[in-house]
């Protein structure tokens, strides 16, 4: 019993009270960021990342990842209360408002609590059982299988966030591009600085995550001129013993959909929450209830949602490749921390890697035993009104920018990124996959230009050994999918338009 | 009006075309010896490959009005740059100040009073981080 006794010892790590402590900083933190209109995890975790610079490792990376799942939550608050979603919340909406409507906000926020809860156990087992087991695989890795599983994440990433595969991939080489800015690693040559020595060590992430992700938003909500009213409803919390029956298989069929989708590049929430709720659709017992308020459209993705983003860690911590643009950021998290995340990491840091684990299901029960029966009071940031939110928002962007280097220089990069960041909002591209470009770009250029000194020069490289084969066959065939898909598109007629989130983030 | 899409499309082109000749400033060599400027010319030839197909399709899909308006957001970049200059210039708590002042003019409302408030609740903030978390800020 390898496993329970490795968790026994990362239980020994995530239980210290100072563990304890910033595991619960960050879930309510986390959950409070989350509940903000156009705040989702991307933005708080790139908003919230500098605090942790002084924080220890193990400490800064359970704070963070509390962040993360915390953010999850809220995010389903403010979809369930008051329609308004983020990426990782836009089912949460659908049966969530409906049961608001019906006046039972309490029985809904609680069906989120505890589906989270199971979804988030259920995806722990499985973090702990594979991750070290898919460590050992990525030791076959050579530089060209890297190359060609960073191309299958972008491409996941690009058509599963943006919807559009072109978009999106332009976002991704953005982001490359961007991230060649600064000194090439195997020259020593400077790329692209202007000859601006605070660009030799090239772009700051921080500034990139909040120019693109906090102050876009923003200007987004301050164009929009919309006034929230808060939600004053009643909240009951308790279910009855029928409807919490009800919950219990809708949560593990969600936490069966989410941990398998969350390993997939790509995967994640997103695409986990649909998943979920469509499978509920299919085969619950209460399907025709779905879609007008009923507990399994609720409890089902809210169980795939906690579950994918957990196991969404898997590849990261096991091959050292992110899957989505959160994980890119939780990486340079590791980084700033002087931590490699990839085979060696489980080996190199047992108590890190853990600890985390543990910490994951110490932070779903502070998510129930804290979050859910407080969620009254943490609805009252609501009340808060804009104009004195937004200012604050952007002191953080900015205290945060500051504090990387101690350089108010850097300011003028978050700046400048706030206004490409802009830009994209308006010109319809999403920057989660420049993000992901961005973070990945370096280590797909030192990874190709590796494999092609290997191979001579010779392409074949990419198609002959059996990894990267089979990841360029899959590309190949996706792309294919997708061109026949819009010529199919173009003959027909033309599709419904489809729901737009109100924060992409 | 301006087609969204095409702007996209021209967006994209421009920023490869501009990457992409910056690359060649650099050495290129071949695949077996990769120089600095050989990855870059590569993504930007790509990029500028979608940029080009954008711009094609966008002659085939109904246009799309591209909703811009700069003074929000160049409000939010003023008081960031102000920041910055007003903290290196003479401090942070005053940078503060002229950054609440300079970003509330982008919301519905202004008030005096409500933005002396708030600039003083953020200086009390950035005065707990400095001691606290052990920030180096620049307060005063």
């Amino acid at each position: 019993m390898d496993v329970l006794h490795n968790l026994a010892f990362g239980f020994e790590h995530a239980l210290t009270w100072q563990n304890l402590m910033f595991c619960a900083i960050g879930c309510v933190v986390g959950t409070l960021v989350g509940l903000l209109p156009g705040l989702g995890p991307l933005a708080t975790i790139s908003l919230l990342l500098p605090l942790t610079y002084s924080i220890p490792t193990g400490g800064a990376l359970i704070m963070l990842s509390g962040i993360y799942y915390g953010a999850q939550y809220g995010d389903s608050v403010s979809a369930i209360t008051m329609k308004i979603p983020h990426a990782s919340s836009i089912v949460a909406c659908i049966d969530g408002y409906q049961m608001t409507l019906k006046g039972k906000t309490g029985l809904a926020l609680f069906t989120a609590g505890v589906s989270s809860f199971i979804g988030g156990t259920v995806a722990i087992v499985v973090l702990a059982w594979l991750a070290p087991s898919l460590g050992e695989v990525a030791f076959l890795f050579g530089p060209a299988d890297y190359c060609a599983l960073m191309l299958v994440g972008f491409v996941c990433v690009s058509f599963v966030t943006t919807g559009s595969l072109l978009n999106g991939l332009a976002m991704c080489l953005i982001g490359v591009l961007l991230g060649q800015i600064g000194t090439d690693v195997n020259s020593g040559m400077p790329r692209f600085t202007f000859d601006l020595p605070f660009l030799a060590e090239g772009i700051g992430l921080v500034s990139v995550a909040l120019g693109c992700f906090g102050i876009a938003e923003i200007t987004k909500n301050l164009d929009a001129r919309e006034e929230r009213t808060p939600f004053n409803g009643k909240i009951h919390l308790m279910p009855t013993w029928a409807e919490f029956k009800r919950i219990i298989p809708s949560a593990l069929r969600g936490s069966a959909v989410g941990s398998f989708l969350g390993i997939l590049p790509g995967g994640g929430p997103v695409i986990a929450q649909f998943a979920a709720y469509a499978l509920d659709k299919k085969v619950s017992k209460y399907r025709d209830e779905i879609g007008t308020g009923a507990i399994e459209g609720v409890a089902g993705q809210a169980a795939a949602d906690e579950a994918a983003a957990r196991t969404s860690f898997i590849p990261l911590m096991s091959i050292g490749i992110p899957e989505n643009a959160v994980m890119a950021l939780m990486m340079a998290a590791f980084i700033i921390k002087g931590i490699q995340p990839g085979p060696n990491m489980i080996a190199g840091h047992p108590d890190l890697f853990w600890g985390l684990v543990a910490s994951m299901w110490v932070g779903n029960c502070f998510l129930l035993l804290l979050n859910v029966p407080l969620v009254r009071y943490w609805l009252s940031v609501f009340k808060i009104p804009y104009a004195v939110l937004f200012p604050a928002i952007l002191f953080f962007c900015c205290i945060g920018t500051y504090s990387v280097n101690n350089n108010l220089d850097d300011i003028f990069i978050t700046s400048a990124f706030g206004l490409a960041g802009y830009l994209f909002l308006r010109l319809d591209l999403d920057p989660a996959p420049l993000m992901l470009g961005f973070i990945l770009g370096p280590m797909l250029e030192e990874n190709f230009r590796r494999a092609m000194l290997l191979s001579r020069g010779h392409f074949s490289t990419f198609v002959t050994r059996p990894i990267s084969g089979t990841l360029v066959g899959l590309i190949g065939l996706f792309i294919v999918w997708q061109l026949v898909a819009f010529v199919m598109r173009s003959r027909g007629p033309a599709p419904a338009v489809p729901v737009q989130p109100a924060g992409s983030a | 009006m301006i087609d969204r899409n095409l702007a996209r499309g021209l967006a994209l082109a421009a920023t490869a075309l501009a990457f992409g000749l910056g690359s060649l400033r650099y050495p290129v060599g071949d695949f077996a010896h990769a120089g600095p400027g050989l990855f870059p010319l590569m993504v930007s030839v790509m990029l500028l490959g979608i940029g080009v197909a954008t711009i094609v399709r966008s002659r085939f899909v109904p246009a799309e009005p591209l909703a811009f308006s700069a003074k929000n957001i160049g409000l939010l970049l003023l008081a960031l740059c102000g920041f910055a200059l007003v903290s290196k210039l003479i401090d942070m708590a005053a940078g503060i100040v002229v950054m609440v002042f300079v970003a509330s003019l982008a919301g519905t409302s202004f008030s005096w009073q409500r933005n002396l408030k708030i600039a003083a609740g953020l200086i009390g903030v950035a005065l707990a981080f400095q001691k606290l978390l052990g920030l180096n800020l620049p307060l005063f």
